[in-house]
């Protein structure tokens, strides 16, 4: 009986699978290249490449609070090195997931609460220094930041406590203040990440509603429309390293600016790059995304990761701190090519992938205006 | 300084507007003539007269991607906008016996792809941004002295977007987008937790505000972009909302110089297809119907001004530009289609090259 009940559901399973595509390939040679459904990008964008990417920064922002932490009960170089590396690992962490923008982070000012940028006008500076000099109580619990302006709340500024003017205090008791203004940044960023996560993970949330979109979701109704959200991350987010990381310091005519790349006192700018640039290749590669085309468009991927070598070897030519870097001549021709390699980028996603995977999305629309 | 530059050294590549014989025959036997700015390949941009008959008339090529077209009201000039953030304009003759005259905005100005001109046609007015205050201003052009700029006066908001001439001849009506952005950060939008929407009416001559009208707290993401202005100068607007996508806002609405502002009550599955983005607005040739377009949703729709409900709802993939016709609209696509809806007669054209987000008609 038991064995009759298996063979019944088996057969009643496989028929469904099959319409997903996830039965195994009928022979070798098919095996290895399983078959790739709109369904398996979605699935794999959010459990293997979004999911991941918001838990690592929830992860690191936890580490960061530990070093913050064990910096203000006993400060020294060490421990201020220690919480150093750990701010490293949160803008690495961030960079990954920065610009999948719907939802849980662009709700409550969350984005700008992490990392308030492009500063065009040095706000953040401006407040953070105010908030030392005038050793601002409110500011050292996550609590009270979270009533104050975004710009002191988050990467910016938790950079200036451990890289600005005066962070030598950190290595003593003379910066008690300025070490739990930077601890209380550390949490408030931990929340975020916690809240970051838990929206990720609900089970009614938006990564059922872009793996399973439905007629009745008013965010992802269609699988298309859950697509197009997917090469928006990807054109969008090239586009955005371009125009708010690279091009404001390269300088678009005139003398380059280098005060104005992000992450300019932690000499990070270009890791930060490097892992924006990593986290879009990462989308791109285990969503398997390209598979999910015709066969006549089937060499886009290798288009595509030829452009992403092109990049990483572009940032790996540019080895100095940002201010030095623009003054040297191969290292400016590096931050320039990434500039036109991002651009070819943004049209490959935007354009090429997009129609070959007959997504709605048209130049009109692309970007809106 | 860094686009003029650029731009200056695309402008080497030149205009070319001069009419052939047989392009001077389909103007002369075309009934309607329709203008946009258009893309001809990946990267390539242009601006194009069309004929409703399917027939190009002419061809002009721009160094960077174009907005919108507005014509003298003798039609004796047309001018393409650069798209926002772009510097340059381009003055033609829809004739092609003038050279084409290059604009650019002055230094700390771009262009926001919108313009207007007087009812006498000596001046031109265009949306601009003043982007190290971060304000919109109106750049004032002479028409009679070359386009030299003569001046300029506010929108009282900022991120301008498309302005109109109200039926008076006098009061500019301005959608201020809300929305900041500047050149050294391209189109990234910086002011997403703050926008101030609003649509601003303006004395052309003296650059007093008349009137400001803002929706409601709560609606600050829903930013005002679009407009035309109905029978009973009704200013309807169109808007494209910065919040969140399962977020489900009013897009659709009409504005008065008496300061009356309201958004109309489209049905939940209609907006939902809209996606939260209107791409355009325009009003029928008798200022009954008015037409959007939603790009993202791939879909064109007609909607009555005197009860503001939707009384045609047609799919056109990559629909966004509109013009009127009879009493409907024509809407062009990025997939290079112009058809017909809502009562016009243009049959379906379809042309080798992509129209860009609006359609203007040469009188």
């Amino acid at each position: 009986m038991r064995k009759i009940l298996v063979l019944l559901m088996l057969t009643m399973v496989a028929p469904v699978m099959a319409q997903e595509g996830k039965l195994p390939p009928p022979n070798a040679e098919a095996a290895k290249y399983p078959l790739v459904t709109r369904s398996s990008v979605l699935e794999r964008a959010v459990n293997d490449v979004i999911r991941p990417a918001f838990q690592n920064f929830k992860d690191k922002t936890d580490a960061m609070t530990v070093a913050m932490d064990g910096l203000c009960v006993a400060p020294s170089s060490p421990n201020l090195d220690d919480a150093k590396l750990a701010f490293a690992d949160v803008v690495d962490a961030y960079s990954r997931v920065e610009f999948f923008t719907i939802g849980p982070l662009g709700r409550d000012n969350r984005a700008e609460r992490i990392f308030f940028w492009p500063d065009r006008k040095g706000i953040g500076l401006r407040q953070v220094q105010q908030v030392l000099a005038q050793e601002d109580e409110t500011a050292t619990t996550p609590d009270g930041l979270t009533s104050k302006s975004v710009a002191v709340q988050g990467l910016g500024a938790l950079e200036f406590v451990l890289y600005g003017t005066g962070n030598d205090t950190l290595t003593s008791t003379d910066g008690d203040f300025r070490c739990r203004f930077g601890l209380a940044i550390s949490k408030s960023l931990a929340n975020i990440g916690s809240e970051l996560v838990v929206d990720w993970m609900a089970s009614d949330g938006i990564a059922t509603h872009l793996m399973e979109p439905r007629e009745d979701y008013a965010d992802y109704r269609t699988k298309i429309e859950a697509l197009e959200e997917l090469v928006g991350f990807m054109s969008h987010g090239m586009e955005a390293i371009r125009d708010t990381r690279l091009l404001p310091f390269i300088g678009r005519e005139g003398a380059p600016k280098p005060r104005l790349a992000p992450f300019w006192r932690s000499g990070l700018t270009m890791a930060a790059v490097q892992a924006n640039i990593e986290g879009l290749q990462t989308l791109f590669e285990k969503s398997q995304i390209a598979d999910a085309v015709g066969p006549t468009d089937m060499g886009l991927r290798a288009s595509v990761e030829f452009e992403f070598a092109n990049a990483f070897r572009a940032v790996d030519l540019v080895s100095l701190p940002v201010d030095q870097a623009v003054t040297r001549s191969k290292q400016m021709s590096a931050l320039n090519y990434l500039v036109i390699v991002t651009q070819s980028l943004q049209t490959v996603f935007g354009e090429q992938l997009s129609a070959a995977l007959s997504l709605s999305v048209g130049f009109s629309a692309l970007d809106g205006d | 300084m860094w686009q003029r530059r650029a731009f200056l050294r695309a402008a080497g590549v030149g205009f070319v507007a001069s009419l052939l014989p047989a392009q001077t025959e389909a103007l002369d036997r075309a009934d309607l003539v329709l203008a946009a700015a258009v893309q001809t390949s990946a990267g390539k941009y242009g601006a194009a007269l069309v004929s409703e008959r399917g027939e190009v008339v002419s061809k002009l090529t721009l160094p960077d991607r174009g907005h919108d077209i507005v014509f003298s009201p003798s039609g004796a000039r047309g001018v393409v906008f650069a798209r926002q953030p772009g510097t340059f304009a381009v003055v033609f003759d829809p004739a092609g016996s003038v050279a084409p005259v290059t604009l650019t905005s002055p230094e700390g100005r771009h262009f926001y792809g919108h313009g207007v001109f007087s009812p006498d046609g000596r001046l031109l007015y265009a949306t601009e941004s003043d982007f190290e205050a971060a304000k919109g201003v109106i750049g004032i052009y002479d028409a009679t002295d070359d386009y030299r700029r003569i001046g300029e006066m506010p929108t009282y908001g900022t991120g301008p977007h498309e302005l109109l001439l109200m039926g008076d001849g006098q009061t500019l009506v301005i959608a201020n987008g809300g929305i900041e952005t500047h050149p050294d950060y391209g189109r990234a939008e910086l002011n997403l937790d703050t926008m101030d929407p609003s649509v601003v009416f303006v004395d052309r001559t003296s650059g007093e505000l008349i009137g400001q009208v803002r929706l409601a707290t709560g609606l600050h993401q829903l930013s005002i972009r679009h407009m035309a202005i109905d029978g009973r100068q009704r200013v309807w607007f169109g808007c494209q909302y910065k919040g969140e996508m399962a977020d489900r806002p009013q897009l659709i609405g009409y504005a008065t110089r008496d300061g009356e502002i309201k958004l109309v009550e489209l049905p939940g599955d209609l907006l939902a297809d809209m996606r939260n983005y209107i791409g355009s607005v325009a009003v029928s040739a008798d200022g009954e119907m008015i037409g959007v377009s939603s790009p993202v949703g791939n879909l064109v729709v007609a909607i009555s001004a005197e009860t503001g409900r939707p009384s045609v709802i047609e799919t056109v993939r990559n629909g966004c530009g509109l013009a009127p016709q009879g009493a409907g609209f024509i809407a062009s696509s990025g997939d290079g289609a112009l058809r017909g809806f809502a009562g016009a007669t243009q049959a379906d054209q379809a042309f080798e090259f992509g129209f860009d987000n609006h359609l203007a008609v040469l009188a």
